[in-house]
C-alpha cells in the first residue's frame, strides 16, 4: 500500500496535467487560429499575409509586407525605432508611434506602429495611406476588409437577390464582371468557386430568413474567392448555373419531386402558384438518406430589402466641430452605428454600410456601394451648423444646382449625374415618414423636409436622404445630439419611418 | 571709448536698429500674409474698392441675401452701393458686400475673413466666382448653412447683374466637390426662387 499511493497519485497527477495540457492545447491554438490572412491581389497573382490582432485593430508584419509590393533594399533598426529603404523610398517608424515618415514627410497611421514577437508590425491603414506613394502603383483597399488590390486590378462585386419559386427559392446573385463557377459541396453546403477577376464583396455574410436558406458567406482566406450557401436543409437540391454573358449566377434551391409527383410537374412554374402567405405550409418530402426531415417551412417570405446607412465625413475630413471637441465624423459613425442595430433587430432588413471605422471613402465610392447593394433606401448622416435651435433634426432631399438637361433622346442607361432624379418623389414620401418620426421626439426640432444640393445624394440610384443633426458648430457645445440616450431614440425614430416606407421581409 | 569708436558706434547702432525693424516686417509678410483678415480690414478694402470704382456713377439700392438658419431660407437686405460700371466689376462688390456681412443682423452667409480671387463672366450668362482655399476656414460647416451660404451668393447676383443666369464656384482656380463636405459645387446655380420665399429652400 505505502508502494502503491505514491504510484496512484502520480498517475492522478499525470492525469491532471495531461488535463490541463490538452485545455491549453485546446484553447491557444484556438487564439493563434483565430487570426486571418490578407490577401494581395496583383493583376496576375494573389499573396498572403497572417494578420495579427491587437488592440481591437489588425495589424500586418511590416517588412513581408514590403517585400511583397516590392523590394527593401536596407534595414537600420535601433532601440525603439527602423529605418527601412525600399527602392528610392525612406521610411522611418517609432514603436507606438501613429506617425510614421516617407521620405520625410510625416505620414498619420489609424494605428500606432507595434513590435510583436520581434517583428515590426504596422496596422491596415498602412496599405491605403503608404502603399500607393512608395509602389507608385493604385491600391485599392476598404477599411476593415482583409483584401486589397495593388495595381491595374478591377475586382468584381456583387449583389443578391431572392425570387420565390413554387417548390424553393431561386438565388440571383448579379456580379459587376464576368465570372465562371465551379461547384462543390461540403458538410451540407455548397461551394462555389468563382474564377475570373478578384472579388470585393460588399458584405462577407449576408443573413435570409427564408425557408429554404439560411446564409451566403464569402471567403477567400486562401486566395480563391468563394461563396458558401447554407441551406436551411440538406434535403433540398441544388441547380447551380451562370448566365450567358457571365454576370448572372442562378442557383435554383428545390424541394426533391415527391414519388407520385412527376419531376416534369415542378418544370411547369404557370400551374404551381407560390403558397400564399398564411397557407399552411406543406409537408416537404424526404430526400433519401436525409436524417430528419424539413422542418415545417413559413410561407416563403420575400429576400431582405437593404438599407444602406451612410456615415458621413471620415479619416482625415472630420466635419463639423462643437465646442467641447464632438467630432461630426465620429457623431454620423455613432449613429450609423446605432440605427444599424435598430434596424438589425427588427429581422426584417439586411444593412450595408459606405464606411467602415475611420476610413473616408469618396462620394463615388460610397454611391458605387450603395448602388450596387441595389437598396430600397439610402441615408445619410450629417451634422452642422444649424443655428441657434437644438438639437434640430432635418431631413434633406436631392435638389440639383440647375435644371437637367431636356432630354431629348432617352438614353439607354441612368447617367450617373442624373441617378437620383427618377427617384425624386420617392425620397420625398421617405422625407416626410421620417420627420414625421423626428417631430414626435421630445424636445427636438424637427423642421419641413427641405431640397438642397446635397454632394452625396446625386447619383443614388434609390430613394435617399440626408438626415443632418444640429447644431455643431464651434460657437456651442453639441449637446443632446451628442448623448447616446437621444441617439438612440433618433435611430429608432428612423427604424419606425423606415418600417413605414418600406415595410421589409419580415415583420419584428 | 575713443571718439573714433564713438562715430562708428552712433553710425551702427541706427543701422542696427533700422535693419532690424526691416527684418520684422520682412518676416511678417512673409509668413502671416495669409492669415484670415479681420472685418474692420475687410470693410476697409471694400470702402476703397467702392471708391475706386465711383467714378461719377451713382448710388443704386442693391437686394443682398443673408441666411435665416430659423426659416432655412434667405432673407433680402436692401442696400446703397455705387456700382461700378462693368458687371465683374459689379459682380465682385456684391460679393464683398455679402462677406462684409447684414447691417440689419442677419447671419451670415461667408466668414468675415472669406476673400474673392478672381471673376469671370462669360457671354453666355456664366459668372465664374474663384475663392481662395481659405473660404471653407472659419466656414460654418453643414449642409443648411453650405447651402444657404451659396443660394445667398447666387440669388444676390442674379437679382442685380443682368444677364448673369447661373452662377460657377472655384476653389483656387479649380472645381471642386463641395464647398466643405456637403453642397455640390459640381454644377452651376440658378435661381432657386424656394429659397428666398418662405419656403424652404
Amino acid at each position: 500500500m505505502t508502494k502503491r499511493f505514491p504510484q496512484r497519485l502520480s498517475s492522478r497527477s499525470a492525469l491532471f496535467l495531461a488535463i490541463i495540457c490538452g485545455f491549453l492545447l485546446l484553447v491557444w491554438p484556438a487564439r493563434r487560429l483565430r487570426s486571418e490572412n490578407f490577401i494581395f491581389y496583383f493583376p496576375d497573382q494573389h499573396k498572403s499575409l497572417p494578420t495579427e490582432m491587437m488592440d481591437n485593430a489588425v495589424y500586418l508584419p511590416l517588412i513581408p509586407l514590403l517585400n511583397l509590393a516590392g523590394q527593401v533594399s536596407g534595414l537600420q533598426e535601433k532601440h525603439n525605432s527602423l529605418k527601412v529603404w525600399f527602392g528610392d523610398h525612406q521610411l522611418e517608424f517609432r514603436e507606438n508611434k501613429n506617425k510614421i515618415q516617407v521620405n520625410k514627410a510625416s505620414v498619420s497611421l489609424t494605428h500606432p506602429v507595434r513590435r510583436s514577437n520581434g517583428q515590426w508590425m504596422v496596422p491596415t491603414g498602412f496599405i491605403p495611406a503608404v502603399l500607393p506613394r512608395i509602389t507608385g502603383q493604385p491600391v485599392l483597399y476598404q477599411h476593415g476588409t482583409t483584401r486589397a488590390f495593388i495595381g491595374n486590378v478591377h475586382p468584381v462585386s456583387y449583389s443578391v437577390e431572392l425570387q420565390n419559386q413554387p417548390s424553393g427559392v431561386k438565388l440571383l446573385i448579379h456580379f459587376t464582371g464576368k465570372v465562371s463557377i465551379q461547384t462543390a459541396a461540403t458538410n451540407g453546403k455548397w461551394i462555389i468557386f468563382l474564377q475570373g477577376p478578384p472579388v470585393a464583396p460588399l458584405e462577407q455574410e449576408i443573413q435570409f430568413q427564408n425557408p429554404y436558406v439560411s446564409r451566403l458567406d464569402f471567403d477567400d482566406q486562401d486566395g480563391r474567392p468563394k461563396l458558401i450557401i447554407t441551406p436551411t436543409s440538406n434535403a433540398l437540391n441544388f441547380y447551380p448555373q451562370v448566365s450567358a454573358d457571365g454576370k448572372v449566377l442562378s442557383a435554383d434551391l428545390m424541394k426533391p419531386p415527391s414519388p407520385q409527383q412527376p419531376v416534369l410537374a415542378q418544370k411547369a412554374p404557370a400551374a404551381a402558384a407560390p403558397p400564399s402567405p398564411g397557407a399552411p405550409p406543406a409537408a416537404l418530402p424526404l430526400k433519401p438518406g436525409a436524417a430528419a426531415p424539413i422542418a415545417a417551412a413559413p410561407a416563403p417570405a420575400p429576400s431582405l430589402p437593404v438599407i444602406v446607412l451612410d456615415a458621413g465625413h471620415g479619416g482625415q475630413d472630420s466635419g463639423a466641430r462643437s465646442q467641447d471637441g464632438v467630432l461630426e465624423k465620429n457623431l454620423t459613425a455613432q449613429m450609423v452605428q446605432k440605427v444599424e442595430g435598430a434596424l438589425k433587430a427588427t429581422k426584417a432588413y439586411r444593412v450595408v454600410l459606405t464606411r467602415n471605422g475611420d476610413s473616408d471613402p469618396t462620394f463615388e465610392e460610397r454611391t458605387l456601394t450603395a448602388n450596387t447593394a441595389r437598396p430600397a433606401l439610402f441615408l445619410t448622416f450629417h451634422a452642422g451648423e444649424m443655428g441657434d435651435r437644438s438639437p434640430v433634426i432635418a431631413v434633406y432631399t436631392y435638389r440639383a444646382s440647375s435644371p437637367p438637361p431636356a432630354n431629348d433622346k432617352p438614353l439607354p442607361f441612368i447617367r450617373w449625374d442624373l441617378a437620383q432624379q427618377p427617384e425624386a418623389s420617392r425620397s420625398q414620401q421617405l422625407a416626410q415618414d421620417l420627420q414625421q418620426q423626428f417631430a414626435q421626439i421630445s424636445g427636438a426640432n424637427a423642421p419641413q423636409p427641405m431640397e438642397a444640393p446635397v454632394r452625396q445624394l446625386r447619383s443614388v440610384a434609390a430613394p435617399a436622404v440626408a438626415i443632418e443633426m444640429g447644431t455643431l458648430s464651434p460657437e456651442r457645445k453639441a449637446g443632446a445630439i451628442a448623448q447616446p440616450a437621444f441617439q438612440q431614440q433618433l435611430a429608432e425614430a428612423v427604424v419606425h419611418a423606415v418600417q413605414q416606407f418600406s415595410p421589409g421581409g419580415a415583420k419584428p | 571709448m575713443t571718439r573714433r569708436n564713438l562715430i562708428l558706434a552712433l553710425i551702427v547702432i541706427p543701422i542696427l536698429v533700422v535693419s532690424g525693424f526691416y527684418l520684422r516686417a520682412l518676416v511678417r509678410r512673409m509668413f502671416f500674409e495669409n492669415r484670415p483678415r479681420p472685418e474692420d480690414e475687410m470693410r476697409t478694402q471694400l470702402s476703397q474698392q467702392a471708391l475706386q470704382s465711383e467714378s461719377g456713377a451713382e448710388q443704386q439700392t442693391v437686394t443682398l441675401y443673408f441666411p435665416n438658419f430659423e426659416a432655412g431660407t434667405l432673407v433680402a437686405e436692401a442696400r446703397q452701393l455705387t456700382l461700378a460700371a462693368n458687371n465683374t466689376d459689379r459682380i465682385r462688390q456684391i460679393v464683398l458686400a455679402l462677406i462684409e456681412g447684414s447691417k440689419q443682423g442677419h447671419a451670415r452667409g461667408l466668414p468675415a475673413s472669406a476673400a474673392l480671387r478672381a471673376v469671370f463672366l462669360t457671354s453666355d450668362g456664366t459668372a465664374y466666382l474663384d475663392f481662395p482655399n481659405e473660404v471653407t476656414q472659419n466656414f460654418p460647416v453643414g449642409i443648411e448653412s453650405e447651402t444657404l451660404a451659396i443660394y445667398s451668393v447666387v440669388e444676390s447676383i442674379i437679382a442685380n447683374i443682368p444677364g448673369v443666369k447661373r452662377v460657377k464656384f472655384l476653389i483656387q482656380g479649380r472645381e471642386v466637390d463641395t464647398l466643405d463636405g456637403h453642397a455640390d459645387l459640381t454644377g452651376f446655380y440658378v435661381s432657386s426662387q424656394a429659397t428666398t420665399a418662405n419656403a424652404p429652400p
